[in-house]
């Protein structure tokens, strides 16, 4: 069996990291959540995922701005910096193109979440 | 035709009349010459035939008759009409300020500074306009003009303000409200998961991460609510006489269980007395809730100390810890609804960011105050200040 693909997950929510850990885990996904910015940067270059779910509002550095900071790691290793927030999502469409970031999903939409992610890791739903 | 100018100026010259001077044509000009020298009021006189204007004679174009060679005698007793101007401008009383104004200051340079005559728009005499009195007006018009534009812009600008601050509000407002939410619809279809499985201690963990979710919700909406009717003034107040003392001892064991099971010590210090003050006890056990369970939060070792004072005829709780502080530069922001951290879209910890816009809102309806010490790093120190004694309060017990 090939190795799992590796999804890292950042929030600042304990709950948020919990579901969308217990959800999206399977044998072919691995989550990794980490519930902090700080670290993030380093985190990305040793974990080598193949996506990064990144929540929007959290403290001091908000994720939108953390995906400018982690994107250029990303983009070496081709992997893709989704948002992954309670937003709107008029207004989560519009940070992910002005981040140029790969795309956008809203928290609470389970079905979305699991297309979108296997998408980006090309995986048969 | 009635048409705003540039300016906006639409004032019409009917009433800025200085005078309503005026001779027959047939007068002599002598007795014009007296009602000149004998006031110095009257710069200028209307001739007036039939109620109708025909000529002006100004102060200085007559006494520049008379003066001149031989003038008295080659003048004096001519009917005014033949010194007269008779072609003087005349503007109906409906006229607009700047037209006339413009019409003015198109005659020949000699004569700009004549008075204006002003009819009735039937044509019958109704009065004299100085241009000096004219551009004065006009220019003080033109500056209240600026004025008002000023501001209207900058009420404009206001305006503008509040919408951000309100649109802000509801994104915030909108994003508290649908976090729990998505919390809830994730635990509930990994809850059917775990149904599927028929792992029991896995639903009963999932339960009671929903129950925690659900009832954080709840408190954020309990939250908003309260913050709107505050706002809307509809928050009702019943003042009783309480055991203050009694009250924070118990606010106390509560912050206990909230600090955990971190290295946090929760004390009380009051008077060895208890302290009785009529307030609204509902009101204030939610003020100091709020501030302690914010101390113990925000503290992660050290203590968070509820202090009681009495100053002159004032009763003054203090909730003291030793957390991380609040940097001079956000303090001013603590009270606004969601201004948690610098960056609306970021929160610094758990929470709405409301509980302290809503117990600043609760203390001013109590007649109280909360004012705010604060070190970045050492700690910070709300201190809320009630007067002892509320009229119509009534008799109570905690």
């Amino acid at each position: 069996m090939q190795s799992k693909k590796k999804v890292l997950v950042v929030d600042d929510d304990e709950m948020h990291l919990y579901t969308t850990k217990e959800l999206l885990q399977n044998d072919f996904i691995e989550v990794i959540t980490h519930k902090n910015w700080l670290g993030v940067t380093n985190r990305v270059r040793d974990l080598q995922p193949d996506l990064v779910l990144l929540d929007i509002n959290m403290p001091a550095l908000s994720g939108d701005k953390l995906a400018a900071i982690i994107k250029p790691y990303c983009e070496t290793m081709k992997t893709p910096i989704v948002f992954h927030s309670s937003n709107d999502e008029d207004s989560l469409r519009d940070l992910a193109k002005t981040h140029g970031v790969q795309g956008y999903i809203c928290k609470g939409n389970v079905g979305d979440l699991r297309s979108k992610v296997n998408r980006y890791l090309k995986l048969q739903a | 035709m009635q048409t705003v100018n540039a300016q906006g100026n639409v004032l019409p010259v009917g009433e800025l009349i200085i005078s309503n001077e005026q001779a027959t044509p047939q007068t002599v000009v002598n007795k014009v010459a007296e009602r000149f020298f004998s006031t110095t009021d009257v710069d200028a006189i209307a001739v007036v035939e039939d109620n109708e204007p025909v000529g002006l004679i100004t102060r200085t174009k007559l006494l520049f008759t008379l003066f001149r060679r031989f003038g008295f005698e080659l003048y004096g007793k001519y009917p005014i009409i033949a010194i007269a101007e008779t072609t003087p401008l005349i503007v109906p009383e409906n006229e607009r300020l700047d037209i006339v104004i413009d019409k003015a200051l198109e005659r020949q340079p000699q004569d700009i500074y004549d008075e204006i005559i002003v009819t009735t728009p039937g044509g019958a005499y109704k009065g004299l306009l100085s241009v000096k009195q004219l551009v004065i007006q006009q220019s003080n018009s033109l500056a209240s003009n600026i004025l008002q534009k000023e501001m209207a812009s900058a009420r404009a600008r206001e305006l503008e303000k509040i919408n951000q601050v309100k649109s802000q509000f509801l994104a915030n407002v909108t994003h508290e409200l649908r976090s729990p939410v998505n919390a809830i619809i994730g635990l509930a279809e990994l809850l059917r998961m775990s149904a599927e499985k028929g792992s029991i201690e896995q639903i009963k963990e999932r339960l009671s991460f929903m129950i925690s979710s659900a009832t954080n919700l709840r408190a954020i909406i309990t939250n908003i609510l309260d913050l709107s009717k505050l706002e809307a003034g509809k928050m009702e107040v019943s003042f009783l006489e309480i055991n203050a003392t009694a009250l924070i001892s118990e606010i106390a064991e509560t912050t206990r269980i909230l600090a955990g099971k971190k290295p946090v010590t929760v004390k009380v210090e009051a008077p060895p007395l208890p302290i009785m003050i009529s307030t609204d006890p509902v009101k204030l056990r939610q003020i100091i809730m709020n501030l302690a369970s914010n101390a113990a939060k925000f503290t992660e070792q050290g203590e968070v100390t509820l202090s009681l004072s009495i100053i002159g005829s004032r009763l003054e709780i203090a909730v003291a810890d030793t957390g991380i502080g609040i940097k001079e530069q956000d303090i001013d922001k603590l009270f606004i609804a969601f201004g948690q951290v610098e960056d609306a879209k970021t929160k610094q910890h758990e929470g709405t960011g409301l509980g302290l816009t809503i117990s600043k809102n609760l203390a001013e309806l109590i007649n109280g105050s909360i004012t705010i010490r604060s070190a970045y790093g050492k700690g910070t120190t709300f201190v809320v200040s009630l007067p002892l004694q509320n009229n119509n309060a009534g008799q109570g017990e905690l």
